[in-house]
């Protein structure tokens, strides 16, 4: 026998307590981890950006075009490998009212500068040689069931036109990074453009570009931007981390809400796990009083509860994490990915929060446990043990 | 009969770390029940007010909003024309508004985010009787001046009365007024006039929306059928309350979802501890609770006393739950708003149906956390009376 | 075996207050007391008499207010708490009224528990454990929880308990305060076996002449002084 087969002892004399401890512990941790998992899903984007990509839009909102010439200019600076553009289309599918998916109508060269988004080489030429044909993400095709070959209607309040926009599916997209969005519809922007009335033709929503040199990313940016300085237009360049991330200070609130949330799962944690430790310890005064009697010091007494409560912490957050593993993982992160990829391209237990979560919850066990612990190791020996009779 | 009531506070008073430490755990699922109830209801009052019921906005068919869609200029006139528009001396009232976004920084966080920028016109004040300046004064149609809704205000660089922001490069619009209405969203836009956001963001001879004031509530139908028969004009009507609606939905509905489930995790963290603390007091009373059976108290009694102590229990949660989410309230709640693609602010909003429902809840709590236990103390036999 | 002048507990003026509401209450006032090395010693007295309390002193889990108490040659009043910890690990063997084992530890385990405090080997704490258990005959019952046990038994697992590391002293308090006739008789037989064969010097607490009578020495405490009642070995 030793002190920690003492102490497991003991976690084992409450079974009903302890069981539910550990089952608390493990609910907080699960809330805790599918918080996390949420919001590295959609902060995700931002931290797998591609760093040597930058996005240039219009300087003032983003729902105003650039003008399409400045593409060449674009494509001329020293730095930039290729250049594509793309517009927001805006419609959707009048049978499909509810479904919202990203449509954008791009240049040719869209898919060579976007490597994370592939298509076969059959599909992409079959695309290239059809004017109103369409590459969609594979999830996209998942939830409304376009196949190759389909033909589908889009209508739009940004591009009025007098009948509904026709498309012709020649391909579906696979994204090789996980944080690259599968439910996107591309089209060719000549499409668009030559459907337009003369006015409103030969802009373009935002260019992306490729650097030469990663590191450079933001001085070419800044480079860019100047030279559109004095034109009519002005431009704002981004690497792509900063463009989703200013995308995301608009749901700052919502994360600063997640974290808030996040820190009163923890502080329900902490209140239960420091409840049971306090129950134990002021059931067993005598018992410590005792073992005081035999010779024990405080000290050992203050980490014989503490150690109680790192215990307890430990196998409910590892219960917790082994629950959360397969729920988040494999239920409901397959299904979210299939069925909302354009919101959660990655549901994914993020490594990081999942080793959090388990120091959490033995290091706020411990924490919660301080308090009891003083009670134990100040037990007054000669008080405790005085006879009831 | 029942065991007097005094007997279950006077337990809880002596345990009364065990029973702060539990009532503060279910404090904490009431917190964020009440707060995202709250906060869905703040959602449906800011934009719900910024409707009026005799006011009819006609957009680009196939657009959810005024953001994305666009009536040219032409169609703005047969729309004013149609049957249904109240006229004021001769003159419809109505007009064609033009809605964008632009990027603003947040004061105090690195970010950028979207404000929506307003179009208007001198009729447009007319659809909108409830705005009122707030401070400074209105801007001079005509002029690079604009006024801001007082809940943006100072929220975001050069958002402020006095200050001014580029509109384009070397032109800045002055901000000399602050509006107020009443807590709607047009609380979070900018209002510029009408020509000059057009100009300024090469929109030619196109608008975003165009609202007119009904003559009669009633007309709202006649007006619709005429926008919505002439198939070429391509354009939709509704009422502006419904837009609104319609517009809170997705937010609300988000909020009031998330906020659900994640109370629900931690209703059932704090069921567990409220059952833990629960067995523990009848562990530690099973003799008082054998007296009270050889007294005569019937198992029942006991049961229903157990019961009420953990429901007490939980509604000492449920209270200090409940302020705590009135005090989150005095926050305010800034969010890129789904339909409109610009960042609102939304106030919480607290109504005497989400405080009940919230006690209701923590109750539920109590009632489920407490039963097992209080099923064990009513097996408790009378003879533990007798034990040593 | 002992010479009558080998006294392990010698304590001088022993005087114990308590602050109780800014009032000082005086139990035991300028007390002496010699206890022999080997001698088998019972306390008697009235409830509130102060034996508990002088029992408390002599286990070294309390301090004087004033005098000097000395075991087997050391100075215990002024010790710290660890060092009076280390003391009572190590010199003092307690046996309780109520028992005090650990519920959740078996027969064996429970006398183990004070070895946990000395760098002694798992196998050997296991042997001694043992060797403990066979003094006190429940060698067949070693891996018995409490609730397992009779009162009787549980009490010698306490005694046994008590001895495994070899203490210097033996303080019992009230030890057959919670048993019937016979069980009590057992325990203080097997007292008396332990002061008389293996020579350990125990002082007991006890209300019940019947148990005094089986001391070699009665101590009789009123309003906080001494006198002695011996038998059979006579000592002043």
């Amino acid at each position: 026998m030793t002190l920690a087969s003492l102490a497991a002892r003991n976690l084992l004399r409450n079974k009903v307590r302890t069981s539910l401890t550990l089952l608390g512990v493990a609910v907080a941790v699960v809330t805790f981890l599918l918080l996390r998992t949420v919001v590295a899903a959609w902060t995700g984007g931002a931290e797998f950006a591609a760093k040597d990509r930058l996005v240039t839009r219009h300087k003032v909102t983003f729902v105003m075009p650039l003008p399409k010439r400045y593409i060449e200019d674009i494509r001329a600076m020293p730095g930039v490998k290729a250049s594509t553009y793309c517009n927001w289309f805006g419609g959707k599918d009048p049978k499909h009212e509810r479904e919202f998916f990203g449509q954008f109508a791009c240049d040719d060269g869209y898919f060579d500068v976007m490597s994370e988004q592939q298509v076969s080489p059959e599909e992409l030429a079959a695309y290239k040689a059809d004017r109103t044909g369409a590459i969609i993400g594979e999830s996209l095709a998942h939830v409304m069931g376009w196949k190759v070959g389909e033909v589908v209607n889009l209508e739009t309040g940004i591009y009025p036109a007098d009948t509904p926009w026709t498309f012709t599916i020649r391909g579906t997209y696979r994204a090789t990074s996980r944080n690259v969005d599968k439910s996107s519809f591309f089209f060719h922007w000549d499409y668009l453009n030559q459907a337009l009335p003369e006015a409103r033709r030969d802009t373009i929503g935002w260019t992306i570009s490729r650097v030469d040199d990663p590191a450079r990313t933001a001085e070419i940016g800044v480079a860019i931007d100047r030279a559109f300085d004095d034109k009519d237009t002005q431009t704002l360049s981004q690497d792509e981390h900063t463009f989703q991330a200013s995308f995301l200070a608009g749901f700052s609130a919502v994360l600063h809400a997640f974290d808030a949330i996040s820190l009163a799962i923890l502080l329900i944690m902490t209140l239960i796990l420091g409840n049971t430790i306090a129950m134990g310890v002021r059931e067993r005064t005598q018992e410590f009083a005792t073992m005081r009697a035999i010779g024990f010091m405080p000290a050992h007494l203050r980490w014989f509860v503490v150690g109680e409560a790192g215990v307890l912490g430990l196998f409910g957050g590892a219960l917790g994490v082994a629950i959360a593993f397969p729920l988040i993982q494999g239920m409901l992160g397959r299904f979210l990915e299939e069925n909302m990829g354009n919101i959660f391209p990655v549901f994914r237990l993020p490594f990081g929060a999942t080793v959090a979560a388990l120091g959490l919850a033995v290091a706020l066990g411990v924490a919660a446990a301080l308090l009891p612990a003083r009670t134990a190791a100040r037990v007054k020996v000669t008080d405790a043990l005085r006879k009831l009779a | 009969m029942l065991i007097p009531i005094r007997y279950n506070l006077r337990s809880l008073v002596v345990r009364r770390a065990t029973t702060l430490a539990t009532a503060l755990g279910i404090s904490l699922v009431v917190w964020v029940l009440a707060s995202a109830m709250m906060l869905a209801e703040g959602v449906r009052r800011t934009l719900g007010s910024a409707g009026r019921a005799d006011v009819a906005i006609v957009l680009r068919n196939g657009s959810d909003a005024e953001l994305g869609s666009t009536v040219e200029e032409q169609q703005v006139g047969l729309v004013l024309a149609m049957p249904g528009v109240r006229r004021e001396g001769g003159q419809p009232i109505g007009a064609g508004e033009t809605v964008v976004i632009i990027a603003a920084e947040k004061v105090g966080s690195a970010g950028v985010s979207n404000l929506q920028l307003r179009g208007i016109t001198e009729t447009g004040e007319k659809l909108r009787p409830t705005v009122k300046l707030q401070d400074g004064r209105r801007p001079t149609p005509g002029a690079d001046e604009a006024m801001i809704g007082s809940k943006i205000r100072g929220r975001f660089k050069g958002i402020e009365l006095g200050q001014s922001f580029d509109i384009k490069k070397n032109r800045p619009i002055a901000i000399v007024g602050v509006f107020e209405d009443g807590g709607s969203a047009h609380e979070s836009e900018v209002w510029v006039d009408g020509d000059i956001v057009r100009s300024s963001f090469g929109r030619g001879a196109t608008v975003s929306s165009v609202r007119v004031k009904l003559d009669a509530l009633e007309s709202f139908d006649t007006f619709k059928t005429h926008v919505e028969q002439d198939k070429r004009l391509g354009l939709l009507a509704m009422r502006e309350t419904d837009y609104y609606e319609k517009a809170s939905e997705g937010t609300g509905k988000f909020i009031r979802i998330l906020g659900t489930l994640i109370a629900m995790c931690f209703a059932l963290g704090a069921m567990i501890g409220a059952s833990n603390t629960m067995y523990a007091s009848v562990a530690n009373r099973r003799r008082e609770i054998g007296v009270l059976r050889a007294l005569g108290f019937s198992r029942i009694g006991i049961l229903i006393s157990f019961l009420f102590e953990s429901v007490l229990l939980a509604l000492l949660g449920g209270v200090i739950g409940v302020v705590a989410a009135l005090g989150t309230g005095s926050l305010k709640f800034s969010v890129l708003n789904q339909s409109t693609w610009s960042e609102m602010v939304f106030s919480f909003q607290p109504t005497p149906s989400i405080i009940l429902g919230s006690l209701v809840a923590a109750a539920v709590v109590g009632i489920l956390g407490g039963f097992l236990p209080a099923v064990r103390a009513a097996r408790v036999s009378p003879l533990e009376a007798l034990r040593g | 075996m002992n010479k009558p002048d080998d006294i392990l507990i010698r304590l001088r003026g022993i005087t114990k207050t308590y602050e109780r509401g800014g009032e000082s209450l005086c139990i035991l006032e300028s007390l002496d007391l010699d206890v022999p090395r080997g001698s088998f010693a019972a306390l008697m007295g009235p409830s509130g008499s102060g034996k508990s309390t002088l029992l408390n002193l002599i286990a070294g889990l309390d301090k004087p207010t004033a005098g000097t108490i000395d075991i087997g040659g050391e100075r215990i009043d002024k010790l710290s708490e660890a060092r009076l910890a280390k003391f009572r690990a190590s010199s003092v063997g307690f046996i309780f009224q109520s028992y005090n084992l650990l519920p959740v530890l078996t027969a064996a385990e429970n006398v183990e528990l004070p070895l946990l405090l000395a760098p002694v080997a798992a196998s050997e704490r296991r042997r001694r454990a043992q060797t403990a258990l066979r003094v006190v005959g429940l060698e067949d019952r070693m891996d018995h929880f409490p609730r397992q046990l009779s009162g009787g038994q549980e009490q010698r697992v306490a005694i046994a308990r008590a001895i495994v590391n070899d203490p210097l002293l033996l303080v019992a308090d009230e030890p057959t305060g919670d048993l019937d006739r016979k069980s009590a008789d057992e325990i203080l037989t097997l007292l008396e076996t332990l002061n008389e064969k293996l020579g350990k010097t125990i002082i007991m607490v006890t209300h019940d002449p019947a148990a005094a009578a089986r001391a070699g020495v009665i101590h009789h405490l009123d309003k906080g002084r001494l006198s002695v009642e011996a038998h059979g070995e006579v000592h002043a």
